[in-house]
Parts: structure tokens; sequence; C-alpha cells
């Protein structure tokens, strides 16, 4: 048995060839300015890009949707650093350090740091996904459907509470919404056609890319155009290529924000916009400086963005290994892999054993090339932030259409996008986050099937779903995290925490 | 955060409403396909859930009338401001737009010819404010064609597929 490593380094050699290297370019580099842009989010580029790549081989698909998921993450702190208004959610606190530094006209620096770190971030987290995957999908070996129900419901709940802006209910509320949206039409065990009301298109359920594109797509096109005025990019850039020693006085940094990147991308639907907040939260705490935080600190623009980009691979671990995204881009990475016809979930290892090696082959490819596309052409790369919205936004309505029909070549779909463009705005208006309604979709079917068929087996004895212990973990863990952030969990914790001190201080 | 109470009160009846609907269509599915026990009846999650989302939507109507904030009626006043307010107007032009380029495709007229009038139009109705100057409508009118020709292009002739 060959390791690791080997198998990964197989891949690369596979992947070394010219026609691959143009797509992993170009759409990096595409990735690079959906992420730049405000109002294109890694989300809604990989979604429309999954309609564009479904003629494509699905290796080559695959992989350019890869690159753009990189690309854009990496490329939203431009107009984070540039513009104070970061390029997806996940470059939100790059604008605290970031523009005070582009202020100071120290904008290059600040580009090149945060690229750099995002490189290093994604290769960290790349690198934990072929480590961890294997593993998780061992332990995923164990689930039955008891566990898989309570990981749809956990799932849900989780992304939730960490999600909502004010709210967990908010988080709940838009995750059983997508449950119950995954649960219109044919159903897997007795075919029968629920909520379908007599509509012959319904009965196939709602197609995931059109709702995708509408949530993402859709909403963000309604909203970008309600808006009147437009930001202009005032900062010089001057030097781009970040000094090595930058880098080396804020290792602690990197790697602890690393770390948390992979941790929270392994959470379900949580994603980049969290990592990258908690890595800020972590490196102002640990910070011999931290009154610098917030006026041009290089640690707090190295921690946002190392972690955001850790995110990436963190989120593809519970993708691969268990068919859950870690994030919402994720989850349409999740998409277009099945798609393509690869079933990611506990049994990949024993289908498509390579494919953990290939899709890390991909992220290095995309990590690279990601690290080359943003240290140059990075003076032309802002002139695209320089587009009137209003000549962008219609022609991101018109791919968003086109990607979500060509899917299964049904008109039905686009009206179904344009539904969920109108939910996902509204949502958005009223403090619903989005990222709970996409995973509550794509774990909807694992909920409903899963459940029954657990039933049935049990000849409807309810008790396994309780006294198995791995369900039982997910429950305890589901009681938690919806009890965390009530007023009395945050008392008995700090009464718990005092106590603990005064135990350490005798 | 004003309004939050009265946003919070009717989306939670909306809720409400949503979740009684899911309920009573989960129990009028078929309890007993293929002589299988009432636990395999395909309404059985989604009626769970509809009772979720109930217990949700309730939590969130009684919670709002609790909280500080704007009265839960509307006044005419709130109407009509939001009404007059120019993003508004924003919204619901780009809206109907897109609406009616939805609806004209796929009939008679081509995907090419009907993307480009949309485009064009948008980018003609939002340009920045000011004289419309000859340059910018040919400008406006050759990033529409192009767009719109390069789709079809792409979709029609590499990946062939039906445009609609």
């Amino acid at each position: 048995m060959e390791l690791g490593p080997i198998l990964i380094f197989k891949e690369l050699l596979k992947l070394f060839t010219p026609i691959v290297l143009f797509h992993v370019f170009w759409s990096t580099f595409l990735g690079m300015i959906i992420g730049m842009l405000p109002g294109l989010t890694a989300t809604m580029g990989i979604a429309l890009l999954t309609g564009l790549t479904f003629g494509m081989e699905p290796r080559m698909a695959i992989i350019i949707l890869i690159c753009v998921y990189v690309g854009a993450i990496t490329g939203g702190s431009r107009s984070a650093i540039l513009l104070n208004i970061p390029g997806t959610p996940a470059n939100a606190a790059a604008c605290l350090d970031g523009f005070p530094l582009a202020q100071r006209g120290e904008g290059g620096q600040a580009i090149g740091l945060a690229a750099t770190a995002s490189f290093i971030g994604t290769v960290f987290g790349l690198f934990c996904m072929a480590f961890f995957t294997p593993f998780l999908g061992k332990i995923a070996l164990e689930f039955y459907s008891y566990e898989f129900f309570w990981l749809a419901i956990f799932g849900v709940i989780i992304c939730g509470n960490l999600t909502a802006p004010t709210d967990p209910l908010k988080g709940w509320i838009a995750g059983f919404f997508g449950l119950l949206v995954s649960l219109v039409g044919m159903e897997g065990i007795t075919a029968y056609s629920r909520f379908s009301f007599g509509f012959e298109q319904m009965r196939g359920g709602f197609a995931l890319i059109p709702v995708l594109v509408g949530m993402y797509g859709i909403a963000e096109v309604l909203g970008g155009m309600r808006e009147t005025i437009l930001p202009k990019v005032r900062s010089k850039v001057g030097r781009i290529i970040p000094r090595i020693r930058d880098l080396l006085d804020h290792y602690r940094h990197i790697l602890r924000s690393g770390v948390i990147g992979v941790i929270v991308g392994a959470i379900p639907g949580v994603g980049e916009d969290v990592a990258s907040w908690v890595s800020y939260d972590f490196a102002k705490r640990a910070s011999k400086k931290p009154e610098m935080f917030g006026k041009g600190s290089l640690e707090g623009l190295i921690a946002a963005e190392t972690g955001d980009n850790a995110c990436i691979g963190g989120a593809i671990i519970p993708v691969l290994s268990l068919a859950v995204p870690g994030s919402a881009p994720a989850a349409v990475l999740l998409a277009a892999m099945w798609l393509h016809g690869v079933r990611p979930g506990p049994l990949l290892m024993l289908e498509f054993p390579n494919y953990i090696w290939e899709v890390t082959a991909m992220m290095i490819m995309a990590s690279f090339a990601s690290l080359v596309v943003s240290l140059s052409f990075v003076r032309a790369q802002v002139k695209i932030l320089l587009v009137p919205r209003y000549i962008l936004m219609p022609i991101v309505f018109v791919l968003c259409v086109i990607g979500s029909y060509a899917i299964n070549v049904r008109v039905f779909d686009i009206w179904v996008m344009m539904a969920f463009g109108v939910i996902g705005y509204v949502m958005r208006k009223y403090n619903y986050p989005a990222a709970p309604l996409v995973l509550g979709v794509i774990l909807g079917d694992m909920a409903d099937v899963n459940l029954r068929r657990a039933l049935i087996r049990a000849a409807g004895d309810v008790s396994p779903f309780f006294t198995r212990p791995i369900s039982l973990i997910l429950i305890i863990l589901i009681i938690l995290t919806m009890i965390s952030r009530t007023k009395l969990f945050k008392s008995v914790l700090s009464l718990a925490s005092m106590k603990a001190k005064k135990i350490f201080r005798k | 955060m004003y309004e939050l109470r009265r946003q919070d009160f009717y989306t939670g009846l909306i809720i409400i409403v949503i979740s009684l609907f899911v309920m009573v269509e989960s129990w009028r599915m078929p309890r007993h396909i293929q002589d299988w026990a009432a636990y395999a009846a395909p309404g059985m999650v989604t009626g769970l859930l509809g009772l979720g989302f109930l217990v949700m939507g309730i939590i969130l109507t009684i919670r709002s009338t609790r909280r500080e904030g704007a009265p839960l009626a509307f006044k005419g006043s709130d109407i009509s401001a939001y009404l007059s307010d120019p993003k508004t107007h924003h919204l619901g032009l780009m809206f109907a737009l897109s609406i009616i380029y939805c609806l004209f495709l796929g009939r008679r007229l081509p995907y090419t010819v009907v993307t480009t009038i949309y485009l064009f139009t948008v980018m003609l109705v939002f340009r920045d404010p000011g004289p419309i100057k000859f340059f910018a409508i040919f400008k406006f009118l050759i990033i529409s064609f192009a767009t719109a020709a390069g789709v079809a292009f792409v979709f029609n002739r590499l990946f062939l597929v039906p445009l609609p």
C-alpha cells in the first residue's frame, strides 16, 4: 500500500498538463475577480461556474471550481484593503487592519501580506484535509441511519447557531426551512410525491444549483442594484511582494489561525467568515500590542487571512468523509461532485480510493496559482474594482439564469432560482442567514431517509436513537449548541469558571 | 433595531401559517403505503419538521410582542415612506426587468436578442445620473451584445446546451 504523500505526488504529476494549467490559471484569476468585487461571493462564483462547466470533463470541472473557491477567498481581501468593503463575507475581518494600512499608503504591502498569508493558510488547510479525511472517513463507516439522522440535525443547528448575526433562533428557522424545501417532490422510500400540488415539474423537487444560485446570486444582484452610491479606490498600491521577516515574525499567529481555520471549517455549514473572525479575535488576545488591532496591525491582517483560507481545506474534510459541507462554497462543491458522478461520504474511500489525493493535488495547484496570480497584475486587477455596478450586475444576472438553466435544460429551474433569489434577499434584509438554509437543503434527504429507514429496521423502536454511543454524543452536542447562547447557560458557565479559578488558587 | 420587533412579529405569524400548512398536508399524506407502519409514512419527517417550525414561529412571535421597539401595527406613513424611497424604486425596477426577461426567454425571440435587449435596458436605466451621451449608449450596446453572443456561443456551440 502506497503512502499518502506519494499518491498526492502521482496525482499532481497527472494534473501537470498544459490544458489543466491553463484552466487552473484562468479559473483562479476569475475567482480572484469574483472575490474582489463586492457583491460577488465565493459561493455565488462556484454556483455559477458549476452550471457553466457542467458540460466539461468531471476532473476538469472540479479543479476549476476549487480554483475559483481558493481564488475568491484570497481575492476578497483586495477590496477589503483598498475600499474597506469585504469582497466576500470571509474577508470582513481583513477590513479592520487592511484599510488603515492602505490609508497610510501601505496598501501594496497589505495586499502582498494578505496574499501570502492566504497561501500559507490554504496549504495548511489542504494538508490537514489530506491527513484527517481518511480518519474521519473510517469513523464515518461506524455511522448507521440513527447517527446520520442526528448528524443532519446537528449540522443545521450548529450552522444556524454560528452564522446568525444576532439571533440563533433565526439561524435555526432558516435551517428548518431548508430541510422542508429539500423534502418537496418524490421521496426515496415509497416514491410518494410530497408538496408538488399536481405540478409535474415539482415532482422532481427543487434542484440544488438553482436554489443556491438564487440564494447567493440573485439576492446579491437585487441587493447590489438597490444601492445607489458606489465606492471608489483611493489608495496607492505601492510595493507588493512581502518581506520574509514580516511573515517569520508572525509565525505563531499563522500557525494558530491555521488550526482555528481548519477546526471551524470542519464544523458543518459554518464557513470562512466565522473562521476569519475567530482567528482575528484569538490573535488580538495573544498579541503583545492588542491596542494596534483595528489601526493597521499586520498581526490582525495575517491572522484573518490565514484563518479564512485554512478553512477551505477544513470545510472539504466533512464534504469528502461525511457528505456534509463545512461551508456554503463547500456545499456547492459537494453538489458539483454529485453532478459529476462522484459520491462523497463514508463510502468514498471504497468507491473512489484515490479521490482524496486527487482533490489534495487540485488544492495544491489552486493554492500556488492563487499566490502567483495574487502577487502579479495587481494594479490591473484593482482597475476591475472600478467597473460600475450597473454594468456588472445585469451580466451576473444573465450568467445566473443560464447557469441554472443549463444543468437540467428546464425553464422551471429559472423560476426556482428567481423565487429563491427573492427569499434570499428578504432573509438577508431581516437578519436570517442563508448558510443554514443551504445546508438544510443538502441534509434534508439525509434526515428524512435515515429516520424512516432506521424506524423500519428497528420495527418502530426509537431507543437506538438515544442509546447508541455516537447518537448520544450528537444529541449532547445538539443540546449544548442550543443552550450555549442562552443567558442561563452563560451565567452558569461564568459561575463554574470562577469556582474553578478559586480552587486552583488554593 | 427599532424595526426588529415589527419584522419579527410578522415573520413569526408567516412561519406559524406555513408550519400549520405543512403539518396538515403531512397528516393528509398516506400513512400505510406498502403495508408499512405509520412511521415509514412520507409525511412523518415533514410533520415533525412542521412541528419544530411551529414552535420556532410561536417563540419568535411571542418574543417580539415583549420586545421594545416600533408599534406592531403598520401606519399609512410607514408604507408611503417605504414606497417613496429611491432604493425601493431601484429594487422594484430591477426585479420587474428581470422578471420580464425571464418571461421572454424560451419564446419566439432568439436568446441573443432577448439578452441584448435586457442588458442594454438595465445599463441604460441604472446608469450614472446626468444627460445621456451617445458614446455611453454605444458602449452599453456593444457590451450587451458581446455578453449575449459570448454566452450563447459558449453554451450552444462549446457545451452543446440548447438555449432557452
